[in-house]
């Protein structure tokens, strides 16, 4: 893995911004699907960025009956096989975190990937509250806390 | 009892033969399925009581024994009387003491039990004499009928497993397989795969544990081959396995037997238990070291799990659907396992060849279809039953000369062999050596071994539809070529054979023979358009016929056929009227009959019965056009 | 386009598996093209790497090949059968090195023609064989139809991923034209936790279901739905629970929340963390 997505929470300011990447990276023909990300909003201009965690021992990994969850070694993501896919969603009930969203709109499930290796809501946050570092530069800050795969 | 040498197996085998020679005078009963269907059970008990009753067993030596199928199961109940080799037919339990006095104790003949020519009517006794055994070479049906399946000791006093103590004393299991193909021996259960090559497929295969099965599920209408042998001389079939198992390294056997054979099943277990008890199955077999077992497994009555990775699955305990065979059973078959599967009749021929060698086999047959075969023939012939004759005898010869030929001489028209896979077969092939290639060039199979005699009053539309509507029953319903293919196929027999065949029907037909020959996921499927598409190559013209012109050119069709006398040839011998079931003739005798149309379903017994040639039948024409010509 | 993303996801596997030195590889042909493709992968996976468009019914990544359809049929050879060749299904036929395939031959057009033309008879208004149907060039069918039309066409992949998650709730049951897919003794089946994954991945949408806040009915079988104790939303049947708990280890107190509020209770351990620093 070389590098690590972080969030760094005190500089969210709930713009939403990543949100609407998200939406808009994983659609189609200007059909947003479902954002990985959810800012949950506590008040004007604070929120907590909710992402999945890319878990080293991971629930949703565990549970898929047909392997349709396996990680991508260069990105660290964990990401759906869609063609194995069977839309069970016992990964969805498992995810200790909710991070395995459903995607009404394109009848799948929807979960941070990294979009492949270039995380598309990063560029977007004003505020840098989203940053994919390289490993050995994340430190073991309390902001690491969030990002620790390990939680 | 428990043999654990060669020299205790001579031993054994010496005094069995003492035994058996001991007995002067014996009565075989015959009761295989076909018989005690016929009341041979009675029979035998009506010996038993009286032999008792009358101390025959002492003051006559006199043995009986119950045997299994003599074959020829029309003229059955069947008895046999030693040491003259006079055959009985048709006995009843009333005809017991006429056979004791007149024949057992005083060697005569009963004559009007024996079996008589068919054409000459001359009375035939001796049953070496009877064309439909002297044509016979008896080798996986070697010992039926002579011997008593549920005594090990008359097996062993006829030869068996001396093959087997020649396997585990003097040959490799490389050298066993070595002998088998030296046999030239092909699987009997339909395929004909080279036996050899299959063996030495699953000996090479790598794993711990591997198996050996006897598939004994023999789904072919008509065919009961496999029957008799498991019911008549089950120690053939053990053995043959034991000597299997050495060959490729296997410890486990199955037997697989249909549900619908109970008798087979318990003599299995009498066989099964006799050979453990004596130390011919099971651990340290012969005192050599080699283990084996075999256990007997049934079936739940589908022909599909005749096919062998249905089989497979069916022992496993699943549903009985067959897998696509890229990997081979000898790789992965049983419980994923190098399997080797071969039929009853198979296993038979592996214990004779080891007795007696590969190149004794070989002597019989064809360049490519060494050996005998058994066939059941069946049908419009006038000898009906099981035999066995050596491959390459043509098709005229075993109708005819073993046959006696067609029931009341009437014209042969077709022979149907290989069961639903096979095909139909015209005069035009009488003179085909019956062998494996042959068959399936002249556009059927050699199938198990079945063969349907038909004569001209058969339609052969309808014998097309005969195996449809069987096959569209036992198909596993998996694949859709054959599940909807067959549906559909059936579907538009039904509709030629009631009239309502359309121009394009026959296209029809053969595009969708084509797709399921090409697509199908098994043999059943694949195999399934045969008997389609030889009546197609042969018989054209009656599609045409029922198709074109509404009528069925063997009179058979009721829907298509019209019956009526032809005045000036009518004798009012009024034999017509009483045949007719609907009472649609009328006419008083020594006048001219005439057919009530209205009241005639076209049943044919007129046509049957009548000796004047006075009846004849056609098509009743379609009814638009009748209508039309108005 | 489904074909792109089989592609793509296809080479990712291959590419991730094979760099590792995971798999061999072997070399195959197909129509012409030469493709390298995992060793143990089945025909169908190599035609898909060349491009080659070859139609499916009863296949789909998540569960083992099946082989019912008879769509997939290839015909394949190698040199050295000195022209002799083989119809076989490519879901199931395994990859060797040296292979030939064919996925366009006379014969196996004839072959695919004639499968969707009857399984146009059995289920003629079911728009996915409608439509596979005219890509193959068969408008109408050439037999006939069913007396009782269907939306089934016995692929089996619900009872195949009902097998994979683990209930094995439904089956394939009779034989032959009697065919169809039904719990035991086509009763509501006791086995059922009302996941619908078979009615997901039923091509056809052959298996309907009712479901709302409170109850969800499928196979005849009705579920109670356990709702999210903080904002009250249906989540999983009370069988689902049980299933997880029984099965996967999932205790049953961690179906008490819907996804959507666990993300809210992560995002108060984040804000917590936050204060106290």
């Amino acid at each position: 893995m070389e590098r690590i997505f972080r969030v760094v929470v005190e500089r969210c300011i709930a713009c939403g911004k990543c949100e609407l990447a998200c939406a808009f990276a994983h659609g189609e023909q200007g059909v947003p699907g479902r954002s990985r990300i959810v800012i949950d909003r506590r008040g004007p201009n604070v929120g907590i960025p909710i992402v999945c965690l890319q878990c080293d021992d991971a629930a949703c990994v565990a549970v898929c009956p047909v392997a349709a969850l396996c990680r991508n070694e260069l990105t660290g993501a964990i990401e759906v096989l869609a063609e194995r896919c069977i839309r069970c969603k016992m990964c969805v009930a498992a995810c200790p975190f909710g991070n395995m969203l459903w995607d009404s709109a394109y009848h799948r499930v929807a979960k941070c990937d990294l979009c492949g290796g270039e995380p598309r809501c990063v560029p977007f946050c004003p505020t840098h509250a989203l940053e994919y570092v390289p490993a050995d530069r994340a430190g073991a800050t309390p902001e690491k806390v969030i990002a620790d795969s390990t939680l | 009892m428990r043999i654990d040498s060669r020299a205790a197996f001579d031993a054994a085998v010496q005094a069995a033969k003492e035994k058996v020679t001991g007995r002067k005078r014996q009565v075989f009963v015959c009761c295989g399925t076909g018989c005690l269907a016929n009341g041979s059970a009675a029979v035998a008990e009506a010996f038993a009581q009286q032999i008792a009753e009358k101390g025959l067993d002492v003051s006559l030596g006199l043995f009986l024994k119950r045997t299994g199928c003599h074959g020829f199961c029309q003229r059955g109940p069947l008895v046999v009387v030693q040491p003259e080799g006079v055959l009985y037919t048709r006995v009843r339990p009333l005809d017991v003491t006429e056979i004791l006095d007149q024949t057992v104790a005083n060697g005569h003949c009963v004559e009007r039990l024996v079996y008589r020519d068919p054409s000459t009517k001359a009375p035939v006794p001796k049953y070496a004499d009877i064309p439909f055994y002297a044509n016979q070479t008896r080798v996986a049906m070697r010992n039926i009928g002579k011997v008593d399946p549920a005594d090990i000791e008359d097996s062993l006093a006829n030869g068996a497993y001396a093959g087997l103590v020649r396997a585990l004393n003097d040959l490799s299991p490389d050298e066993v397989i070595a002998e088998v193909e030296r046999a030239g021996l092909r699987g009997r259960g339909g395929a004909g795969f080279p036996t050899a090559r299959k063996w030495r497929a699953t000996a090479m295969a790598k794993g711990e544990r591997k198996f050996v099965i006897c598939n004994g599920d023999e789904g072919d209408p008509g065919a009961f081959k496999d029957r008799s042998i498991l019911e008549g001389d089950p120690h053939s079939v053990i053995e043959g396995m034991v000597i299997g198992a050495y060959a490729v390294g296997a410890h486990e056997g199955f037997v697989y037997v249909r549900d619908e054979y109970p008798l087979a099943v318990v003599h299995l277990g009498v066989a099964i238990a006799q050979a453990r008890e004596w130390g011919l199955l099971g651990k340290n077999i012969l005192g050599t070291g080699f283990d084996f077992d075999i256990k007997v497994s049934r079936g739940g009555g589908a022909f599909v799990c005749g096919e062998s990775s249905a089989l497979m699955r069916s022992l496993e305990g699943k549903v009985g659907e067959p897998r696509a065979k890229y990997v081979h059973a000898s790789e992965r078959g049983l419980y994923d396992c190098p399997t080797v599967l071969n039929n009853v009749e198979t296993w038979s021929d592996v214990s004779a060849i080891l007795a007696r060698g590969g190149d004794w086999f070989a002597r019989w047959g064809t360049e490519k279809s060494k050996g005998t075969k058994a066939f059941s023939l069946v049908g419009k012939v006038k000898n009906t039953g099981l035999i066995e004759l050596p491959m390459g005898m043509t098709l005229r010869r075993i109708i005819f000369d073993i046959g006696g030929g067609i029931l009341k001489d009437r014209p042969f028209k077709a022979v149907q062999t290989g069961g639903p896979s096979g095909g139909c077969l015209p005069e035009s092939c009488l003179d085909l050596p019956v062998d494996y290639e042959q068959l399936t060039a002249a556009g059927s199979m050699m199938g198990s071994g079945g063969m349907i005699v038909m004569d001209d009053r058969t339609c052969m539309v309808d014998v097309a539809r005969y195996f449809l509507r069987f096959l569209v029953e036992e198909s596993c319903g998996k694949c859709v070529p054959c599940r909807e293919g067959l549906r559909q196929m059936l579907a538009i027999y039904d509709r030629i054979l009631e009239g309502r065949g359309r121009p394009d029907d026959i296209g029809r037909i053969e595009r969708l023979a084509r797709g399921m020959k090409l697509g199908s996921l098994c043999e059943l499927g694949k195999s399934a358009p045969n008997p389609v598409l030889s009546t197609l190559r042969y018989f054209r013209d009656e599609y045409v016929a029922h198709i074109e012109r509404g009528e069925c050119p063997a009179g058979m069709c009721r829907a298509l056929t019209r019956y009526e006398i032809i005045t000036e040839k009518c004798t009012g011998c009024h034999l017509c009227t009483r045949a007719c079931p609907t009472g649609a003739i009328v006419g008083k005798p020594k006048q001219k009959h005439a057919i009530d149309q209205g009241k005639c379903i076209s049943c044919g017994a007129c046509y049957d019965v009548c000796r004047d040639d006075a009846i004849r039948f056609g098509g009743r024409g379609r009814p638009e056009v009748a209508a039309a010509a108005q | 386009m489904r074909s792109g993303s089989v592609v793509e996801a296809a080479l990712r596997w291959q590419q991730r598996l094979s760099e590792g030195g995971f798999w061999a590889m072997v070399t195959v042909t197909v129509d012409g093209r030469s493709v390298k493709v995992r060793e143990q992968a089945y025909v169908l996976e190599a035609c898909r790497l060349a491009g080659a468009d070859v139609p499916t019914l009863c296949h789909h990544e998540a569960v083992e090949p099946y082989g019912a359809c008879r769509l997939c049929m290839v015909e394949v050879t190698r040199p050295e059968w000195g022209g002799h060749t083989r119809m076989v299904a490519s879901c199931l036929y395994p990859v060797e090195d040296g292979l030939i395939v064919h996925t366009a031959t006379e014969k196996v057009l004839d072959v695919r023609r004639v499968v969707i033309d009857l399984l146009l008879a059995r289920c003629p208004n079911t728009p996915l064989v409608r439509q596979m149907a005219r890509k193959l060039g068969v408008e109408e069918t050439s037999y006939e139809k069913a007396a009782e039309p269907t939306d089934c066409i016995l692929c089996g992949l619900c009872t195949r991923v009902c097998d994979a998650i683990g209930p094995a709730a439904i089956s394939a049951v009779n034989r032959g034209i009697g065919r169809e897919i039904a719990p035991p003794f086509k009763e509501p089946p006791p086995a059922c936790i009302g996941c619908l994954a078979c009615a997901e991945i039923c091509p056809t949408g052959h298996i309907k279901y009712q479901t709302s806040d409170t109850s969800r009915t499928i196979w005849g079988k009705t579920f109670e739905m356990l709702r999210c104790s903080r904002c009250g939303r249906a989540y999983v049947t009370r069988e689902q629970a049980a299933f997880f708990e029984r099965t996967r280890g999932i205790p049953a107190s961690y179906m008490g929340l819907c996804d959507s509020c666990k993300r809210k209770v992560l995002a108060d351990t984040a804000a917590q963390l936050c204060v106290t620093r």
